[in-house]
Formats: C-alpha cells, sequence, structure tokens
C-alpha cells in the first residue's frame, strides 16, 4: 500500500502557500528535476524566484555562499534592508559573521552534548505515550510528535514548564503565519504593516521579544549562568557581544525552528507506519542497528523545511538560464529527497538506506541545521518506545496539512492503535 | 592520482585513487568513508569530518587556523594533538601514500 501519492498537476504554483495544503506537489518537482532543473516561478505577493530542484545542483550551490547569499532574507518574501536589519539572526548572515555566531553556540548543540539527553528524552517520551496510548485514539501530532519538542526545547533552555504550551504557540504562530490555523495575522492577509519590523512579521514575534527580555533580566538578578542562553550573551574572543536585538531574534529562532520540524518528522514517520504496516515490523523484529539508518530514512521522507531561499550576489548561468544579481533562488531541499539520480526508489521508505545523503537538515552548507543531532535523538527515540508499545496503528479519519510552502507537515493526524 | 588510506578501525581501512584538489573530506564522502559525513559541505559549521594524519603526515598537510581549531572543539570523538577537520585540506600531489585515522 501506498502512503499517499501526490494530487498536483504537474503544474502547482510554488509561490501559493494553497498548493500545499493537500500535501507536497510532488508531481510538479518531478517535472522541474527532469525538464526544467531551474525555473522561474511569478509571484502575485512580490518579487519572482528561481526554483532549484535536483539534488546536485541544491548540494553545489547551497556551499557557495559567495554566489547564494543568506544575508537578504531565506523566505520567499521580499523584505527592505530596515526590515532585514531588524529582523535578522545568523541564519540571514554568511561566513564568517555566521560562523563567529555558531560558534558561540555550537558547544550547546554538538553531538556529545545532544547525546547527554538521551536518558531525559526517553523519560519524557515514556510519559506522553503512557498518557496518550490509553485513549487507544488521539490525533498524534498534537498528542504525540507536538508533545517531545516543545518538552525538550524547555529542558534544554531551562524555562519554567508552565510557560512551555504558551511559548510553543507563539512559536507556531511565527513559522506557520501562513495558516489560520496557528495565527490570526495570516502573511497574504494582513491589512497593517505593523509588525514588519518583528520575527516573521509576526505580533507574537513582539510577544517573544518581552518574554526573552523578562527571562534574561529575571537570570541575572538570580545569578543564574546555566545554558544556552547564557552562553550566547557571553562576549567572544575579540570582545565582542551579541545586541539585545539580535539575542531575542535568536531567542524567537530556538522557539520556533527547534519545535515544528521535530514535530513533523516524527508526525510523517507516524503516518508511514498507519499506512505501511510492514515498517513497524520491521522496527520491531530488528535489532538496534537499524536505528542507526531509519531515523535518517524518516527526516528524508519528512523533509519539514521545504526549502530556504538564498539571493544571488551576481549574475550567472546554469541550465541555460540566466540568473540575475539581486533575483531570489530556492533550494527545494524537499525536492532533492525525492531525487531519482540521488535515491533508489525515492518515493520508497527503505530503513536499511546507507549511505542516505538527504538534504532535510539543509546539508552542504554553512547553514546546516545547528539542531540536528537534537532532531535525530528526538525521532529516534520517541519512535523506538512507540514501537515497543504499539501492535497496530492505523489512521483513523482525514489528515490535514499546514498552509504553508516554507514548512511541510501533517497538522492534524487521528490514529486509531492497539496497545502490546 | 595520490593514493590515500583511511584507517577505520585496528583492523579495515579503505584506499582509493584522489583527485588533485578536492579537499580530504571530500574525497572521503565519495568513497563512503565510515563517519566521515562532511555535512555542511566544508563550511566550518559541522565538525563532522574529523580525522588524524597518522604520523609525520599531521605537520606535512599544513595547522588549523583559528576557526578550524575553534570548531575542533566539538568533534564525535573528543579532539587529539592530531586532530583535523578534513574539508579544510586540499588534496595536492604531495599527499600520496597519505595515511589518516578516522576516530571512533
Amino acid at each position: 500500500m501506498t502512503i499517499w501519492k501526490p494530487n498536483d498537476d504537474g503544474n502547482a504554483d510554488l509561490s501559493s502557500y494553497d498548493s500545499f495544503v493537500t500535501g507536497v506537489p510532488h508531481n510538479t518537482f518531478a517535472r522541474m528535476r527532469k525538464e526544467a532543473p531551474l525555473e522561474w516561478s511569478e509571484w502575485d505577493g512580490g518579487e519572482g524566484f528561481w526554483n532549484v530542484s535536483r539534488h546536485k545542483d541544491i548540494l553545489a550551490l547551497n556551499r557557495n555562499y559567495g554566489l547564494l547569499s543568506s544575508a537578504r532574507g531565506i523566505r520567499m518574501e521580499d523584505q527592505t534592508y530596515e526590515e532585514y536589519l531588524a529582523r535578522r539572526t545568523f541564519q540571514e548572515t554568511d561566513p564568517p559573521e555566521h560562523t563567529r555566531v555558531r560558534l558561540k553556540v555550537a558547544r550547546a548543540f554538538s553531538k556529545s552534548t545532544i547525546s547527554r539527553f538521551e536518558d531525559q528524552i526517553r523519560q519524557i517520551c515514556i510519559k506522553i505515550l503512557g498518557r496518550t496510548l490509553s485513549a487507544g485514539e488521539f490525533d498524534a501530532t498534537q498528542d504525540i510528535a507536538r508533545q517531545l519538542p516543545m518538552r525538550m526545547l524547555g529542558r534544554i533552555l531551562g524555562l519554567p514548564e508552565q510557560d512551555l504550551e504558551w511559548l510553543v504557540t507563539k512559536g507556531d504562530a511565527l513559522i506557520a503565519n501562513t495558516d489560520p490555523d496557528f495565527t490570526d495575522h495570516v502573511l497574504d492577509q494582513m491589512t497593517s504593516d505593523e509588525f514588519r519590523m518583528m520575527p516573521f512579521n509576526s505580533p507574537a514575534g513582539a510577544e517573544l521579544y518581552t518574554y526573552a527580555r523578562q527571562l534574561m533580566r529575571e537570570r541575572e538578578q538570580r545569578g543564574d549562568t546555566d545554558g544556552i542562553l547564557h552562553m550566547m550573551l557571553q562576549p567572544d574572543e575579540s570582545g565582542s557581544v551579541i545586541s539585545d536585538r539580535e539575542f531575542r531574534n535568536f531567542f524567537c529562532l530556538l522557539v520556533a525552528a527547534g519545535n515544528d520540524t521535530t514535530r513533523y518528522s516524527i508526525a510523517a514517520a507516524i503516518h508511514a507506519l498507519c499506512h505501511q504496516p510492514h515498517l513497524l515490523c520491521q522496527l520491531r523484529k530488528s535489532g538496534s542497528e537499524i536505528w542507526e539508518t531509519a531515523t535518517d530514512e524518516f527526516i528524508r521522507w519528512a523533509s519539514p523545511t521545504m526549502h530556504f531561499r538564498r539571493t544571488a550576489t551576481r549574475d550567472f548561468e546554469m541550465h541555460g538560464k540566466l540568473v540575475r544579481a539581486n533575483q531570489k533562488i530556492l533550494l527545494w531541499f524537499v525536492s532533492g529527497n525525492r531525487d531519482e539520480e540521488a535515491f533508489n526508489n525515492p518515493f520508497n521508505i527503505d530503513l536499511y538506506r546507507s549511505p542516505n545523503r538527504h538534504l532535510a537538515f539543509g546539508q552542504g552548507g554553512p547553514h546546516i541545521c545547528l539542531g540536528i543531532w537534537l532532531a535525530r535523538l528526538e525521532v529516534k527515540v520517541l519512535l523506538q518506545e512507540l514501537v515497543k508499545r504499539v501492535a497496530t496503528i492505523e489512521a483513523n479519519g482525514e489528515i490535514a496539512y499546514l498552509r504553508s510552502n516554507f514548512i511541510g507537515g501533517i497538522k492534524s493526524l487521528p490514529v486509531k492503535i492497539t496497545a502490546l | 592520482m595520490p593514493t590515500i588510506t583511511w584507517k577505520t578501525s585496528e583492523t579495515e581501512s579503505i584506499t582509493a585513487n584522489v583527485p588533485v584538489g578536492i579537499t580530504l573530506m571530500e574525497a572521503a564522502v565519495r568513497n563512503n568513508v565510515p563517519r566521515v559525513w562532511g555535512e555542511c559541505g566544508g563550511c566550518l559549521s559541522c565538525a563532522t569530518c574529523h580525522v588524524r594524519p597518522v604520523g609525520e603526515w599531521f605537520g606535512r598537510l599544513g595547522f588549523p587556523n583559528d576557526m578550524e581549531d575553534d570548531m575542533l572543539d566539538f568533534t564525535e570523538v573528543e579532539r587529539e594533538d592530531d586532530s583535523r577537520l578534513s574539508c579544510q585540506i586540499k588534496v595536492t600531489e604531495e599527499f600520496d601514500g597519505l595515511v589518516l585515522v578516522v576516530p571512533e
């Protein structure tokens, strides 16, 4: 049984958030990879953009930060220079500036630091599953996939438990700012430019700013020097510190980015288990070695961050087309991860796939996901604990996808299980 | 093309002819050397291409600059005095016979 079949006509409008509400328009990406590996899209909300769909091209371009800059915005939406300065994080910088900030936070997210969280993650998973599975029927995105990253964010940033639900709601309002289920200020339906200096052009950005400022003030008063937030505020070797605004933007980034992508990877994995029961059998019957490859295969399959945008710093030619300086280029990781030239049977889940050079974390460039080890560990441990506890898992109603061309995910996933 | 060997365990190794001009990380990825992932493509963002040149090779490959030195603090297997990030080293003709240990 197939997990899901794309239903677009091969010519989906990639600039439209609505093109993604029934899932990724993979027929369009398949056509582009075959016939038009560098294709122009018009957009009625702003400047049009180029689309890069092949795995090989994405890899080659992603590392070339001299040609394709992140310092002009990383999503399709246009920003003025003023807005860019107000809203940017180190995601919106290029090396060597990017590398300097990255080094400040790299320790907190390194594989060895993150591996120390494994027991905590497992305890949280056991708690979440214990509470949810007994119901028999539930929404796997809301009740399982959303719960773990939210709680881990709290642990890693040292935030009080009672604030987490509020924070994640705000994080969703930022990153899912094109979906009316997550925000009252839907990006393409906004009538005011009141929030244009805030992260993601969202009022939730303003609220998170205030929260971050209060949090740091309270910490300073207590003399609390633990955790990533403190690390961020320390001067580097040259004595430079990050500004108040940079700090608050980084806080928003952690709340937003650390949450939904892991959530949608877990959701996509559970969705796959519902429709291909042999995967559940494989996971249960195999030894621990299967997890070395299965986790990344589920993440390839999910590809929650569908693209990042870059901006050309000069004119260049590619596939017979002329890209002009200042034009936007979208690197469609979600398409690269289904590229027949890079993967055997890319539309199949192969839990033993190796090597698996997927691009779900933006591999191959300086902006590779900072939370890569945390995300992998969370997905792995949650699925390990789930597999131990369920005999069967099946779909139990209509699923719903996020309205976004940036983050792809199943926001509602009704399932029915029988416990082991 | 210089011949390069990666020692991946006490008993196992991978030897390959490597074109001049690519980095030692790219060479390892092309030859599926385990544990050399090169996830950031050589941009000093990930520390997943950690190798240790054997013996006198360490000095012959040059020395890490400040950024590489900082990033070496975040390798999965703790760094040693001769640790390098292989994305920062370009292959030259002089590398023929080079042996690298992939820490585990």
